[in-house]
């Protein structure tokens, strides 16, 4: 266990409040050398606010910072790193005009006399990232680069720190389940090295794995703080949630597959550089889930079907007549929506009022010859907002002001106000807690039920066992396995998607 | 208190309003210490004259400011527009010279300053040229065009009913005032009521969300600038008529006016974020403080100094006031 002698961080008392928001009341934490801590609650509990507070990105109303029992006072991001605090922030903050080796030592760029030194700065970035399992050449530009890269990318920077506390917010919420075993085991080693660890997350395999006590916070206060072994996963959720709701059985429903009605039929699909030959059907009321590896291509295929990348080989068939998106725009005008797994960088906008936010791509429906029907958007808006149960203080307040899971139902929301066909899901779930989750498979059943089809991707392959109705594997670039129905199990699928037991 | 799941919109929540009004409120009273200081400093400053000068005064700067509004919100900027408003006047007073009927002439100078505008929009919606090279090239040649056509010398425009569109008064109250207050309006409308205002408010936030959310992005950049180009034209007409004369030295360094206008008036240079309403008490900043330096018998190069401290220190007080207000650090 971990031996508890002067903590390295110690948070007394603090409180932080926005406009018509206490996002953090009365709240202590403390931390020991070595020790790993994860901090769990729902969207908007006040997690990031209060590693905020610690990495000096916002300052707390009240309360006082203690770092090997000296107060401290952290007014920039700068204090924190001083103080020997590195942080992976939620949202992702790389440049992507500069390349790999520039992101990883930003703003620290190693140098020999006045200049850059690049050779050592190559050097270093791909041994952080090599550290992490992932082998890029340093001198790309990390404009090309998946989300998921981009956030091992910030981690690595992170580590290259050589920090006394290192802090990750949902470090990996675009990861799928080999790159989040690398990291865990990255952290373990840190951690046994004497750095102390916050570890934020809403996936509960993971926090047994890396962690070694939790602190559970609801509504911006201190629930509890234990260690992990004295905890119970359905006794953490009961305390997540504020009531006894916890795991329950599994709610799984699933459509009658006698009902699914072909709708779009690929064949053959080839999208450079990572889609080979993918041939698959979507069917109207189904729930159809895309498992597959970092890099796998699922977000090509999704984008290939939404008009936002030309197919380079292949054909397509919707509702029986030949389809070949060249725009997103007349994928649009055939039904077809996609969500993107960017939240920040392309699914929202940050600025705009979250009413605006989900009618965005639904104007339509809510205006008469280009002029809004104010009515006709707020029975819109406060219908989404209580199907989705957003979190907010106002709907026209700005997007960004809520936390990362009520951003993401917000995008959700707009996708399905656009009342699509299809609607094409790319990592929906990323960075929503447990209870949003569940709301948000029961929006996905409910759309199929009503006759859409469900394309999903997701990294969590557990999360497929939740709600769909098929599982299609995206391997080496061609569909390789097809999982359907009550044989849509954990195990299988992570077998077929690394392709261990050369299932094919 | 605990966060509220708040699902109406019914229920007046008064931080929201003032968090949301921030920047307004933060004008008007930078708007009432500069009229405090230039009652008691400029004499005849608060005389009713005056006053209704500074309301046609407003007008040359105020117009095209809407424009200027939607341009900036979406992340784009047209310095082009002083030169255009000299272009324009000296257009249409050639065109009346050779015969052409005023209201024809009008018709066309008007036409023609919204494809000016679409040519800038074309070129940064396909091509991906800075607005702000486009419209600095325009900057260039729309003076330059002005200059060739009138051979530098004001043409007269023999038309004295004419002259009441910009020097005249409709109810009391500058006729420029009114066209300009009419527009306001109409903009504050579009701005905030409309599916094109709010577009462009998505695209200057975040382009690429707008894109995947099926917003003609390209329609929208193109539009902000016709808008805008239609506006400078309209600005030349009542400059012409105000002179009696189409002129290629008139209105220069006015889209430098426009520009602190929009800004003082709490938009964002970096789009996303701006009101109308703003950029109209801006407006009213920027002309009362002209007029008032004029007054005081401020030395013409000194007058420019301190415009452009005031500016400075209004924008940064705005700025200072939105953080302190949204509660940010
Ligand atoms: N800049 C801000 N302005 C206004 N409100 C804010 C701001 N940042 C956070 N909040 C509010 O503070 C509360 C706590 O947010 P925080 O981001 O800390 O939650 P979280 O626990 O990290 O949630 P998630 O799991 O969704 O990331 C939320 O209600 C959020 O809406
Ligand atoms: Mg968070």
């Amino acid at each position: 266990m971990v031996p508890m002698v002067e903590p390295l961080v110690h948070m007394r008392g603090i409180s932080k409040a926005y406009p018509g928001v206490v996002a953090l009341e009365d709240v202590s934490f403390a931390l020991a050398r070595g020790e790993v801590r994860a901090l769990l609650g729902k969207n908007g509990a006040g997690k990031s606010t209060l590693v905020k507070i610690l990495a000096g990105v916002e300052r707390p109303d009240e309360g006082t910072i203690l770092i090997d029992g000296k107060a401290v006072a952290l007014r920039a991001p700068m204090d924190g790193i001083r103080a020997g605090i590195a942080t992976v922030h939620q949202e992702l903050s790389v440049v992507p005009e500069l390349s790999i080796a520039e992101n990883v030592f930003l703003g620290r760029w190693p140098t020999r006399g006045r200049r850059v030194d690049w050779r050592r700065m190559q050097r270093e970035a791909h041994d952080a990232l090599a550290l992490l399992g992932l082998h890029l050449d340093p001198r790309q530009p990390v404009a090309r680069l998946s989300v998921a890269e981009r956030q091992l990318i910030e981690i690595a920077r992170a580590l290259s720190q050589g920090a006394r506390l290192l802090i990750l917010d949902e470090p990996t919420s675009s990861l799928v389940a080999q790159e989040a075993e690398t990291l865990i085991r990255v952290v373990r080693q840190l951690a046994e090295q004497g750095t102390s660890i916050i570890y934020i997350s809403h996936r509960m395999d993971e926090i047994r794995k890396v962690a070694h006590s939790v602190t559970i916070m609801r509504d911006g206060r201190h629930i509890a703080t234990a260690p992990v072994a004295d905890v119970s996963n359905r006794e953490i959720v009961d305390m997540l949630l504020g009531s006894a709701q916890g795991e329950g059985g599994s709610t799984r429903i699933f459509g009658q597959p006698g009902k699914f009605t072909p709708l779009l039929t690929i064949s053959d699909l080839r999208v450079a550089p990572r889609i080979e030959n993918a041939s698959l059907e979507i069917r109207a009321g189904e729930v159809l889930g895309i498992a597959g590896v970092l890099g796998s291509g699922r977000t090509e295929l999704l984008q290939a079907i939404a008009g936002l990348r030309a197919a380079h080989g292949g054909s397509m068939t919707l509702a029986g007549r030949d389809f070949r998106p060249t725009s997103l725009r007349e994928a649009r005008a055939n039904g077809i929506f996609m969500t993107p797994e960017d939240r920040r960088g392309e699914g929202a906008v940050m600025m705009l009022g979250i009413d605006e936010n989900l009618v965005m791509a639904s104007w339509g429906s809510v205006s008469r010859g280009g002029v809004i029907d104010r009515a006709a958007m707020r029975r819109k808006v406060t219908a989404s907002i209580r199907s989705l149960g957003i979190k907010l203080a106002h709907p026209g307040e700005a997007l960004g002001n809520l936390s990362g899971g009520n951003q993401q139902k917000v995008v959700i929301g707009k996708a399905l106000n656009a009342a699509p066909r299809i609607l094409l899901l790319d990592e929906p779930t990323r960075g929503v807690d447990i209870g949003a989750k569940r709301q948000i498979y029961q929006l996905m059943r409910d759309a199929a039920a009503d006759g859409l089809a469900v394309v999903f991707v997701s990294g969590e392959i557990e999360e497929f066992c939740e709600v769909c109705d098929r599982v299609l594997i995206l391997r080496g670039g061609c569909i390789t396995g097809e999982v359907e129905g009550s044989a849509i199990r954990t195990e299988t699928l992570a077998d077929l998607t690394t392709g261990e037991h050369g299932v094919h | 208190m605990a966060p509220i799941q708040s699902e109406s919109y019914q229920k007046f929540d008064l931080r929201h309003f003032l968090s949301g009004r921030a920047n307004e409120i933060g004008l008007l009273v930078a708007i009432l210490v500069l009229y405090a200081f230039l009652a008691a400093f400029a004499s005849n400053f608060m005389t009713l004259p005056n006053q209704l000068n500074i309301l046609r005064d407003a007008a040359f700067v105020g117009i095209i400011a809407w424009g200027m509004t939607l341009v900036l919100i979406s992340g784009e900027i047209d310095i082009s527009v002083g030169p255009h408003v000299a272009f324009a006047g000296v257009l249409l007073a050639s065109l009346a010279q050779s015969g052409v009927p005023l209201a024809v002439a009008a018709l066309i100078v008007i036409v023609l300053g919204a494809l000016i505008g679409c040519f800038t929009g074309v070129l940064r919606a396909f091509l991906d040229v800075p607005s702000f090279i486009v419209t600095l090239a325009l900057w260039l040649g729309l003076r330059g065009t002005a200059q060739v056509m009138s051979d530098a010398v004001p043409i007269v425009i023999m038309d004295f009913s004419f002259q009441r569109l910009g020097a005249g008064w409709f109810l009391g109250i500058p006729t420029p005032a009114v066209i300009m207050l009419i527009l306001f309006a109409i903009f504050s409308f579009v701005a905030t009521r409309t599916v094109f205002g709010r577009s462009v408010y998505a695209v200057g936030g975040n382009a690429e969300a707008a894109r995947l959310s099926a917003i003609p992005v390209a329609r929208v950049r193109i539009l902000v600038f016709a808008i805008t180009g239609a506006l400078a034209a309209l600005t030349g007409i009542l400059m012409a008529s105000r002179l009696g004369s189409g002129n290629s030295g008139a209105a220069s360094g006015l889209e430098f006016d426009i520009i602190a206008a929009v800004v003082v008036g709490g938009t964002s240079l970096f789009g996303g974020r701006g009101t109308m309403l703003g950029t109209l008490l801006g407006v009213v900043f920027i002309a009362a403080l002209v007029n008032g330096l004029v007054l005081m018998g401020v030395d013409p190069f000194a007058q420019g100094i301190v415009r452009g401290v005031v500016i400075l220190v209004a924008v940064m007080v705005n700025i200072i006031s939105i953080k302190r207000m949204r509660g940010r650090t």
